[in-house]
């Protein structure tokens, strides 16, 4: 049993971590805590369920495309919202109340156009098969997912730390004034990290969309807060410490429900995060970096 | 003086007679429904508004109520919070001066709304409010939702007869008074009936993952799975126990939250064999509710669900009280209903003394097959 | 013509209720904003301020005022037990270290089974009403306003606008945060108390994240220049769904976009006016 439940763990974990990698990216660069996140998870889930229906695309091309068409409206809400508060220097807090507004409408406006049942795949589009290795039964689905989240973070690493983008990127996230006295395209490199933000989101969206086959447009609103719970144990704006917050927790609730209780499951992701923020507020992996927040 | 008032008491009823015979009083008689319209949970309020539509239909076009006027629904949205609930109650009964309420949705938001109509002494009816101690509000308050409390020592009894469970896992969400009042009630039946539970797990309404809970009860070897659920996390529950390999033999016994055609069509096989209790069945082959359930797909192009089917029957019997107390008074109302008496789409249908369904006989039990509900033979 | 009056505010008894008790609540949260931090714990705080008062009214048939003093009083205690820790840390880590908060304390609710567990709590008696509401919103406003135009006021602006010049300057920053989050953490509860003590039922459910941020939209709408906007801020908001209800489906859309558009073409609210200073 116990080898089972570390697959659940790795599993759960999995799908934490790929939903935050998008959310703490965000934070990392542009500083701000965009609650209109979960609607990108909805958007992409919603959008691959679209095209497989009504375009009949199997879900190796549905997945790319929900993930772009999250992308594309993260880049299309942020330049909405957000670049008038940058150029104004606005508080945190106004940022974070503009997103929530936002979060507020997009939520009801999906509700009232896409109705609030669970839709599903259609059963042909991937079929959920599973492996029986010995004591331990792994899903297709979960394997993707897997996958999925370590690929997106090492190709998300090799972006930020060895491509001239991703110096870029980083240049603009230290100091906006000065990066653009060094000639970068600020503006285009927050769109560019907003894109990808989003169709992470988006991407999340349709593998657990997909993984637990239920897509409805509250289902962000769950995740965000363990989101929350997974980019400050791994420290704001650390991608490596998304992966490894994700999957912690993730062990952290299944080992919890196995062996103590499924009624503290819940409590898992908040006392770690109390416990992360009284004893290592920077993180797991504290770097100094985070502190500019 | 004297003798001025009860001339004028004469002329007026004089002319109440002359209008009731001539010019018939064409008016429409406005009821207040208090449903979630909006936001998460609005399928249940908008099945029971459909629901509602169809029979105010039926009703208007038979000739309405009280010899000829029109019944009417004023719908006031709580979007699933109490404090809207409790507002549009207040509304209902203090702008609108409506002589009955229907709804509200949830046990909780008629924990809320339930106290306010009481103490205006206006009756209000639930149709979906299934939770301990609703009617215990007070004498003004009536619910048409056969509660679980009367369901599930059905269904439980039953898996035990047909099948001879004697071991179970349970689980259920705690964070939903609807399905924390459901598990009670399988609690306290589990113990009568002597069936074992061999562990009992709970999870949050929203949750999307059970694997943790599951593999556990797998370890477990359990006859069945006892479940008080609401539709999504069933579903979920459902696909990931076969997933994780639970044997298809080792099925769900669930509450009345189960009891939808959603379940099948999420889950599809995987919720083989789950069997339910229900108030209602789309199938029943009676053909009132036949004649309902044609209607309701050719109006909604959508299948009934038991929600809708409640609401349906619901409208019918206040329309009867209606009737009975002979005009939209709510003490007269209230009279009324506690001595209607109404066969409907699901089954024969009276208030016991304390003001629920008093009839049990129309529960039915479910199992599932292919993903539809059949009655379990 | 009474009996029209009457029938009115019988009518919208809720409401006018509910604009009080959120009139306190924005003053709680701008308790906590006036020195610069943010909170979104004060539904884990009102919620147990509810449940400490509606407890202690049910099962033990306290008298009123002592349910009151007990509501202010726990949250208040346990805003002093993890205020330590967390106000070290500030901006967005306060703000989601409380909504930490306010999870484990709907969790715990959820599962306090002599608190009626997912089931709530329910036939809590109709006790304080209308006066005692407004009573205490006048007294808090009024004090607030006092606060705000003395010596304490300028510190805790000066808090707000620039947090290392003002602790060069020699306001004692951890005692200010300190004292803010307690009196901000009480005054949520009293709300908590007034509102479940004209609302005979409260749950389990209704004190989390968005009612957490609910009560901060109401100071962010009305601004943080002066104790009233935010009073201001919080009647708006709740009648808003209330004139908007025609509306349906569309309510809690054109909801979110008015905040959007306040915040976004009025950073610094509606009423953006800063209070005279008299210390």
């Amino acid at each position: 049993m116990l080898e089972q439940q570390l697959v659940n763990g790795v599993v759960l974990g999995a799908t934490y971590a790929l939903f935050a990698l998008g959310f703490t990216l965000m934070f990392g660069v542009m500083g701000v805590i965009n609650l209109t996140y979960g609607v990108y998870f909805a958007v992409g889930a919603f959008a691959a369920l679209w095209s497989t229906q009504a375009l009949g695309l199997p879900i190796a091309a549905a997945l790319p495309l929900g993930a772009l068409i999250a992308g594309v409206i993260a880049v299309a809400i942020d330049t909405l919202l957000l670049t008038r508060l940058r150029k104004a220097k606005a508080p945190e807090l106004a940022s974070l109340m503009v997103t929530l507004g936002a979060t507020l409408f997009l939520y009801a406006g999906m509700a009232a156009s896409l109705g609030t049942e669970i839709r599903r795949f259609p059963a042909a589009v991937f079929d959920g098969g599973a492996y029986d290795l010995g004591a331990v039964r792994i899903g297709t689905t979960q394997i993707l997912i897997f996958g999925a989240a370590v690929a997106l973070v090492v190709a998300l690493m090799a972006l930020v730390r060895g491509s001239r983008l991703g110096l870029a990127i980083r240049a603009v996230a230290e100091n906006p004034d000065a990066a653009a006295l060094m000639g970068i395209n600020g503006g285009l490199m927050l769109r560019v990290v907003s894109f990808l933000s989003g169709a992470i989101g988006g991407a999340a969206g349709v593998l657990v969309g997909l993984n637990f086959n239920a897509i409805q447009p509250f289902m962000g609103e769950h995740m965000m807060l363990r989101g929350f719970a997974v980019i400050i144990v791994g420290g704001l704006g650390d991608l490596r410490g998304a992966l490894a917050a994700g999957l912690l927790l993730g062990f952290a609730e299944v080992l919890t429900a196995a062996y103590v209780s499924s009624t503290f499951k819940d409590l898992t992701a908040f006392a770690l995060l109390v416990a992360t923020l009284w004893f290592r507020p920077l993180g797991l992996f504290g770097r100094a970096a985070a502190k500019r927040a | 003086m004297r003798v001025l008032s009860k001339l004028m008491l004469a002329a007026a009823m004089l002319a109440g007679t002359v209008a009731g015979a001539n010019a018939q009083d064409k008016t429409p008689v406005k009821l207040g429904a208090i449903e979630i319209l909006t936001g998460p949970n609005s399928r249940y309020g908008i099945a029971i508004q459909r629901g509602f539509d169809l029979a105010l239909a039926d009703i208007n076009k038979a000739g309405g109520v009280l010899g000829g006027r029109p019944l009417a629904l004023a719908y006031e949205d709580s979007a699933g919070a109490k404090e809207q609930a409790l507002n549009a109650a207040r509304k209902l009964i203090g702008r609108d001066r409506v002589p009955l309420i229907l709804g509200p949705t949830l046990s909780n938001e008629m924990f809320a709304a339930g106290p306010v109509a009481n103490e205006r002494k206006v009756p209000i009816v639930g149709t979906s409010t299934t939770a301990n101690g609703i009617t215990a509000i007070g004498p003004y308050v009536f619910r048409t939702a056969m509660p679980e409390a009367d369901v599930i020592p059905v269904t439980l009894k039953t898996a035990q007869s047909k099948f001879g469970i004697k071991r179970v896992a349970v689980m259920y969400g705690n964070d939903d008074a609807f399905t924390k009042s459901a598990y009670d009630v399988m609690k306290a039946t589990l113990e009568k009936l002597g069936i074992q539970v061999l562990t009992t797990e709970t999870f949050g309404s929203k949750d999307t993952d059970f694997s943790a809970q599951l593999t556990k009860i797998k370890g477990l070897n359990p006859d069945a799975i006892v479940l008080s659920a609401l539709v999504e996390a069933a579903s979920g529950i459902a696909l990931q126990a076969r997933q994780l390999g639970i044997d298809p033999k080792v099925f769900i016994i669930g509450g009345n939250g189960l009891n939808s055609p959603k379940l099948g069509e999420i889950a599809g096989a995987s919720a083989d064999g789950t069997i339910v209790g229900s108030p209602w069945f789309i199938g029943k082959k009676d053909p009132a509710n036949q004649a309902f359930v044609t209607a309701f797909r050719e109006k909604y192009g959508d299948s009934p669900d038991q929600f809708a089917a409640q609401a349906y029957d619901t409208l019918f019997i206040v329309a009867k009280a209606i009737d009975a107390a002979g005009a939209p008074d709510s003490e007269k109302i209230k009279d009324a209903l506690i001595k209607v008496k109404h066969t409907g789409v699901m089954g024969p249908f009276s208030f016991s003394e304390s003001r629920d369904p008093a009839d049990t006989s129309g529960v039915v039990v479910l199992t599932m097959k292919g993903g539809k509900f059949q009655l379990l033979e | 013509m009474w009996q029209t009056l009457d029938d009115f505010y019988w009518t919208y008894q809720s409401l006018i209720h509910g604009i009080g008790v959120n009139g306190i609540l924005a003053l709680s949260i701008y308790v906590v904003l006036a020195v610069g931090q943010l909170s979104l714990g004060q539904a884990a705080f009102m919620g147990v301020g509810a449940y400490t008062g509606a407890l202690l009214t049910v099962k033990f048939g306290t008298p009123f005022a002592v349910s009151m003093a007990a509501a202010a009083a726990v949250p208040a205690l346990i805003a002093l037990v993890v205020g330590g820790p967390t106000l070290r840390l500030t901006g967005v880590y306060l703000a989601i270290a409380t909504i930490g908060l306010g999870e484990i304390t709907r969790i715990v609710f959820l599962n306090w089974d002599y608190a009626g567990g997912a089931l709530g709590l329910s036939g809590i008696p109709e006790k304080g009403g209308v006066l005692a509401i407004y009573g205490t919103l006048a007294v808090v406003l009024i004090a607030l306003i006092l606060v705000a135009r003395s010596r304490i006021g300028r510190a805790m602006e000066a808090m707000r606008e620039d947090e290392a010049a003002a602790g060069v300057m020699g306001v004692n920053l951890p005692r200010y945060r300190m004292t803010a989050l307690v009196v901000s953490s009480g005054l949520a509860g009293i709300a908590g108390c007034l509102s479940a003590h004209v609302s005979s039922f409260i749950g389990p459910n209704e004190y989390g994240f968005e009612t957490a941020v609910t009560i901060l939209s109401y100071a962010l709408l009305g601004g943080i220049g002066s104790p009233v906007a935010p009073v201001l801020g919080a009647a708006i908001l709740t009648l808003l769904p209330e004139v908007l209800r025609p509306l349906a489906d569309f309510r809690l859309m054109v909801n979110g976009l008015i905040i959007v558009v306040a915040v976004l073409f009025m950073p610094r609210g509606i009423l953006p006016w800063r209070i005279a200073r008299t210390g």
